[in-house]
C-alpha cells in the first residue's frame, strides 16, 4: 500500500536539440490552422492545378490516350518555360490566399497580451522566434509551390528522357529560385503586418493592400514622371520581371532593368525584417 | 557553496541614464528578496540576468555561467514570472503551458505530462482546457506561475507575484512559493513592494537604491539581533503599567493608547511584566519580540547614504 | 440625521441581469473606512455609486446630505482615485492636475499653486513637467492620488490606492490618509492588503457577491461573531499546564498544542477571562512565556470566516 504525494519537482532529464527548437513554433501554428476547415479545403484545392499539370504531361507522352480522348496532337500546349511559369503563377496566387489566412495570426496573438517576454526568457533568441514563425509559412508555401512543381519537372524529365532534363535544367533553377524569392517576400510581409497590426482581418486586408496600392502608386508615379522607377514599389511587377528573367532569360521590355527588380525585392525583404526587429522586443525601455 | 548570482561590476546604461551602477558581489542565497523604490533597477537587474539587455560594462554570472556568452544555458535554468499581464488569449491553458515547456527543451510527451501536473499544482486543474482569455486575474497569475515552473528550473524570478490578487488568492500564491522553495531544488528571487510577502518567502534580502546595492543581509540573523525588543498590546490602564515597568528599568515607548514597545534590561524577565499585569488586572493581549525587522532595514537603507553590505 | 455621514439606503445596482450590489445599507462616519472583499464582489461598484458615477437601480445614496442632483456642491467635496489608469494623452503631471482644478473653477494662479502643492504632498515634484505617459507605475499612482487630493476634498474615495507603490511611498501615503482623517475627513479605501487595512482603518466593510457581509470596527465585528470563539496563541514552555487550567474554567472550547510542544492555540468564548487567568497562571506555575497573540482578531481572520475561499475560488 502506498500514499502518493504529488508535489512540485524540479526537472533534470533529457532536453531536445536546441537547433531544431524553432520548429516547435511552426508545429503549434499548424495545430491551430489545420483545425479550420476552410483552410484545409483551400489547402487541398492548391494541389488541383499541379495534378492537372501532371495529367497534361502524361497525356503529352501517351499517344494512345490522346487517341482515345480524340485530341489532335498539334493542339497540345508544349511543356516549356511558359508552361511552368504559368503554373507557378497559379500556385503562387493560391499560396497568397493561404498566406493571407495564416499570416496575420502568427505574431499578433503573442504581442497583444505581452507574451513575448515569456518566449524570450527561454533559450530562444529573437532570431529563433522569427525563424520559427516564418518557417510555418515557408513550409506551407513550399508545399504548394516549388515542391509540386519540381515534382512535375522531374516527372516530365522522366517521360521525355534525360536529355530533356539537361536541356531544361534552367527551368528547375527558375522554379526553385522564383518560388523562394516569392515565398520570402510574402512571408516577411505577412509577419511584419502581423507584428504591427492587432486585428487579423485588417492585417489580412493590408497584405492585399500592399500589392494593390503599390501597383496603383507605381503606375501613377510612372505616368506623372515619365519614368519606370515608380515600379519599384509595385511588388507584383517586380516579381513578374524577376520570374520572366529566371524562366526565359529575357530582360523586360520598356520597364525596370532586371537587377533593379531583384534589388527592389531584396530591399523590400530587408525593410520587413527591420519592421519586425523594431516590434519584437522583450522589453520596451521607456526613456524619460 | 556555489553562488546563485555573481555580479562583476555590472553596469547598464540606457541612453544617458545609468540604471545599474557597477554592481558587485557573490550571492549564494536560496531565496532572495529584491526590494527597492521604483526606478532603483530591480526589474532591469532581472531582465539583464535573463539576457534581455546587454551590459554596458562588466558582466554577471548565474550558477557560474556568464550572461553574455552562455545565456542560452542560463535560460534553461531560469523560470520567469513577469509583473505585467502575459498570456496568449486564444490558447487553452494546457496548450500554453505545454508550448512553454517544449520551448524550454522538454520532449513533447514529457512536456504534456508536466503541463498537466503543473496546472493541477497551481490550482488550475479544472480550468486547464479553457482559453486563457476567459481566465480571471487570479487565474492568469497562476498560469504565469505555471509556465515559469513547468520546466523545473533551478532559479525562479518572480516579479510582483501577488499583484492584484484578492486575499485568498494571495495566500495561495504565497504558500505555493513557499512550497516550491521548501523542495530545496529551486532557488528564487522575489521582487516585490509588499514587505510581508518578502518576509514570508525569503531568507535573504537585497535592497537596491538608485542602481546600487545598499543592503544584502540574512533576515533570520537580523531577527535574532532584535530579540531584546518587545511589543505589547494591553487592555486596561496603560499609564500605571508603563510607570511600573520603567520603575523596573525598562525603556518604554507608547505607540497609541494600547501599544507599547519595550526594551528589557538583563535582570527583568517577562514574568515580571505578568506580575505587574496581575496586580492591576491588566490583560496583556499581545506580546511578542519585534517582528518587523524588514521594515526597519528598508527604512534605514533608504535614509542612509550607502549602507553596509552584510553578506 | 447628521450630515457628516455617507449614507446608502437599501441600494441595489444591476447591470442588466448582472448583479453589482444588492440591498446595501451603510452609514459611514468620518475616519478611515476600508472596503474589503474578493475580486468581483462589488467594491468598485459600491465606490462608483458613492461617487455618483453610477446611479443605483434602487435605493438612494446621500453623501454629506448631498446627492448627484447638486453636482456642483457634491463634487467639490469628493476626491476620487480610480483603480485603473486613464489619462488624457500628451499632458504632463502638472498640466493634468492644473486642468482639473480649473474645471473646478479655481483661477489660474490658485490652480497652479494647488496643483504644485498636491504634487509636493505625493513627492512627485521632479517629474511634474514630464508627460504622464512616460511615468512608471508608481509615479502614475501618485499622480492619481495628487489629483484626488488637489482640491482638498472632504471625502476621499480611493480604489486600491497603494497599488504599485514601494514600501516607503506606502508608508507616506498611509501617513497622508491618517492626517486627512484626523482632520475630520472621510477616507474610503478599497484594498486587498489586509494587514495594512488592519493597521490603518477605523472601520471595515466586508463585501462578498454583492452583499455587505459585515461592517464596523474590526474588534467589534469579531466580538459579534459568537459562532467563532476567539482563538489565542500562546508560546510557552509548559502548554499542558495552561491547557489544564483553562479547562477548569468553562469558557475554553478547544485547546490545540503546537507540534513542537512549546505552545498552544486555545479557542475560548471569553477572551477577557482567559487573559486575566493567564496572568495568574504565569505567576502560580512559574511559566516562561515567549509570545502571546490573538490569532484571529484581525481583518484577515474575519475575512476567512465570513467570506472564506468562496469568492477566492479560481
Amino acid at each position: 500500500m502506498a500514499v502518493y504525494k504529488h508535489n512540485y519537482q524540479a526537472y533534470s532529464g533529457p532536453l531536445t536539440s536546441s537547433t531544431l527548437r524553432f520548429l516547435i513554433l511552426a508545429r503549434y501554428a499548424y495545430q491551430r490552422i489545420f483545425g479550420s476547415r476552410i483552410f484545409l479545403a483551400l489547402f487541398l484545392v492548391c494541389f488541383v492545378p499541379p495534378l492537372g499539370g501532371a495529367v497534361f504531361i502524361y497525356l503529352q507522352h501517351n499517344a494512345k490516350a490522346l487517341q482515345i480522348l480524340q485530341i489532335p496532337i498539334d493542339e497540345l500546349i508544349p511543356i516549356d518555360a511558359a508552361f511552368f511559369q504559368t503554373l507557378l503563377y497559379i500556385q503562387s496566387s493560391l499560396g497568397f490566399l493561404l498566406a493571407v489566412m495564416v499570416g496575420p495570426g502568427l505574431i499578433s496573438p503573442d504581442l497583444t497580451n505581452n507574451a513575448l517576454p515569456l518566449y524570450l526568457s527561454r533559450p530562444l533568441t529573437r532570431r529563433d522566434y522569427v525563424i520559427g514563425k516564418i518557417s510555418a509559412l515557408l513550409i506551407l508555401l513550399s508545399a504548394v509551390t516549388w515542391i509540386p512543381l519540381s515534382a512535375l519537372f522531374f516527372f516530365q524529365a522522366r517521360m521525355a528522357g534525360w536529355a530533356w532534363l539537361w536541356e531544361h535544367l534552367r527551368l528547375e533553377t527558375a522554379i526553385f529560385t522564383g518560388s523562394w524569392l516569392w515565398m520570402l517576400v510574402i512571408s516577411l510581409l505577412a509577419l511584419a503586418l502581423s507584428a504591427w497590426v492587432r486585428w487579423k482581418p485588417i492585417a489580412g486586408a493590408l497584405i492585399f493592400g500592399v500589392f494593390i496600392v503599390g501597383g496603383g502608386f507605381g503606375a501613377l508615379v510612372n505616368a506623372i514622371l515619365f519614368t519606370h522607377w515608380g515600379s519599384l514599389i509595385n511588388i507584383g511587377e517586380l516579381m513578374d520581371i524577376a520570374w520572366r528573367y529566371l524562366f526565359r532569360g529575357e530582360g523586360p521590355s520598356g520597364s525596370l532593368p532586371v537587377w533593379a527588380a531583384f534589388a527592389g525585392l531584396l530591399g523590400f525583404c530587408g525593410f520587413c525584417l527591420l519592421l519586425l526587429s523594431k516590434k519584437l522586443k522583450a522589453y520596451e525601455v521607456v526613456r524619460s | 557553496m556555489q553562488s546563485t548570482i555573481e555580479l562583476d561590476n555590472l553596469t547598464i546604461r540606457f541612453g544617458r541614464q545609468t540604471v545599474l551602477k557597477g554592481l558587485k558581489g557573490a550571492f549564494a542565497g536560496r531565496a532572495i528578496g529584491l526590494l527597492g523604490p521604483n526606478g532603483a533597477g530591480k526589474t532591469t537587474l532581472l531582465h539583464t540576468l535573463l539576457g534581455f539587455h546587454q551590459p554596458t560594462a562588466g558582466t554577471a554570472r548565474v550558477f557560474g555561467l556568464d550572461i553574455q556568452r552562455e545565456i542560452k544555458q542560463i535560460r534553461h535554468l531560469i523560470g520567469y514570472m513577469p509583473e505585467n499581464d502575459s498570456f496568449i488569449s486564444d490558447m487553452t491553458g494546457i496548450r500554453f503551458v505545454r508550448l512553454m515547456a517544449e520551448l524550454s527543451g522538454l520532449p513533447p510527451s514529457l512536456a504534456l505530462e508536466r503541463a498537466h501536473e503543473t496546472l493541477f499544482y497551481v490550482g488550475l486543474g479544472e480550468a486547464r482546457y479553457r482559453k486563457l482569455g476567459t481566465y480571471s486575474l487570479g487565474m492568469k497569475q497562476m498560469a504565469k506561475l505555471a509556465q515559469a515552473i513547468v520546466h523545473g528550473p533551478k532559479l525562479l524570478f518572480l516579479d510582483e507575484p501577488t499583484n492584484g490578487l484578492d486575499p485568498p488568492a494571495r495566500q495561495r500564491m504565497i504558500s505555493l512559493i513557499k512550497d516550491i522553495r521548501s523542495t530545496g531544488e529551486t532557488a528564487l528571487i522575489l521582487s516585490s513592494h509588499l514587505l510581508r510577502d518578502v518576509e514570508e518567502c525569503c531568507e535573504e534580502v537585497m535592497i537596491l537604491k538608485e542602481g546600487e546595492i545598499v543592503v544584502y543581509c540574512n533576515l533570520e540573523e537580523e531577527r535574532k539581533a532584535n530579540r531584546k525588543f518587545l511589543e505589547l498590546e494591553i487592555i486596561g490602564d496603560s499609564q500605571p503599567f508603563v510607570e511600573m515597568a520603567e520603575h523596573l528599568g525598562c525603556e518604554c515607548a507608547v505607540n497609541g493608547p494600547c501599544r507599547i514597545k519595550m526594551v528589557l534590561p538583563e535582570q527583568v524577565s517577562i514574568r515580571d511584566l505578568y506580575c505587574l499585569a496581575a496586580r492591576r488586572e491588566i490583560q496583556i493581549r499581545r506580546l511578542n519580540y519585534k517582528r518587523d525587522s524588514l521594515q526597519d532595514i528598508f527604512l534605514k537603507a533608504m535614509e542612509g547614504n550607502r549602507g553596509s553590505l552584510q553578506a | 440625521m447628521t450630515d457628516d455621514r455617507i449614507v446608502l439606503d437599501n441600494v441595489s445596482k444591476f447591470y442588466g441581469e448582472v448583479l453589482g450590489v444588492n440591498r446595501v445599507c451603510l452609514s459611514i462616519p468620518p475616519g478611515i473606512t476600508s472596503l474589503v472583499g474578493p475580486n468581483g464582489a462589488g467594491k468598485t461598484t459600491l465606490l462608483n455609486l458613492i461617487c455618483g458615477l453610477l446611479q443605483p437601480t434602487k435605493g438612494s445614496v446621500r453623501v454629506l446630505g448631498l446627492t448627484v442632483d447638486d453636482p456642483d456642491l457634491m463634487y467639490r467635496k469628493l476626491g476620487y482615485c480610480s483603480q485603473f489608469d486613464a489619462f488624457p494623452k500628451g499632458l504632463t503631471g502638472l498640466e493634468l492636475i492644473y486642468g482639473y482644478l480649473r474645471v473646478y473653477g479655481y483661477g489660474n494662479r490658485e490652480a497652479q499653486q494647488m496643483a504644485w502643492s498636491a504634487l509636493e504632498t505625493v513627492n512627485l515634484t521632479d517629474a511634474a513637467n514630464r508627460k504622464v505617459q512616460a511615468y512608471s507605475k508608481g509615479m502614475r499612482q501618485r499622480v492619481k492620488l495628487a489629483q484626488a487630493i488637489s482640491h482638498r476634498p472632504q471625502i476621499l474615495i480611493l480604489d486600491e490606492p497603494l497599488n504599485g507603490l514601494d514600501p516607503m511611498a506606502r508608508a507616506e501615503v498611509i501617513g497622508l490618509f491618517q492626517k486627512v482623517a484626523s482632520e475630520g475627513a472621510h477616507v474610503l479605501i478599497s484594498s486587498h492588503i489586509l494587514h495594512e487595512v488592519d493597521m490603518i482603518s477605523d472601520r471595515v466593510v466586508l463585501i462578498n457577491n454583492g452583499y455587505v457581509v459585515a461592517e464596523g470596527n474590526i474588534h467589534g465585528v469579531r466580538d459579534e461573531m459568537d459562532e467563532h470563539p476567539m482563538q489565542i496563541m500562546v508560546r510557552c514552555d509548559r502548554p499542558a499546564a495552561v491547557a489544564a487550567k483553562a479547562f477548569e474554567q468553562d469558557h475554553a472550547v478547544e485547546v490545540k498544542v503546537h507540534e513542537d510542544g512549546q505552545g498552544l492555540m486555545i479557542r475560548t468564548r471569553n477572551a477577557d477571562q482567559f487573559y486575566l487567568m493567564l496572568n495568574r497562571i504565569v505567576l502560580d506555575c512559574n511559566l516562561t512565556v515567549e509570545a502571546v497573540s490573538p490569532a484571529d482578531d484581525d481583518v484577515y481572520s474575519v475575512y476567512q470566516y465570513l467570506i472564506g475561499t468562496d469568492g477566492g475560488r479560481l
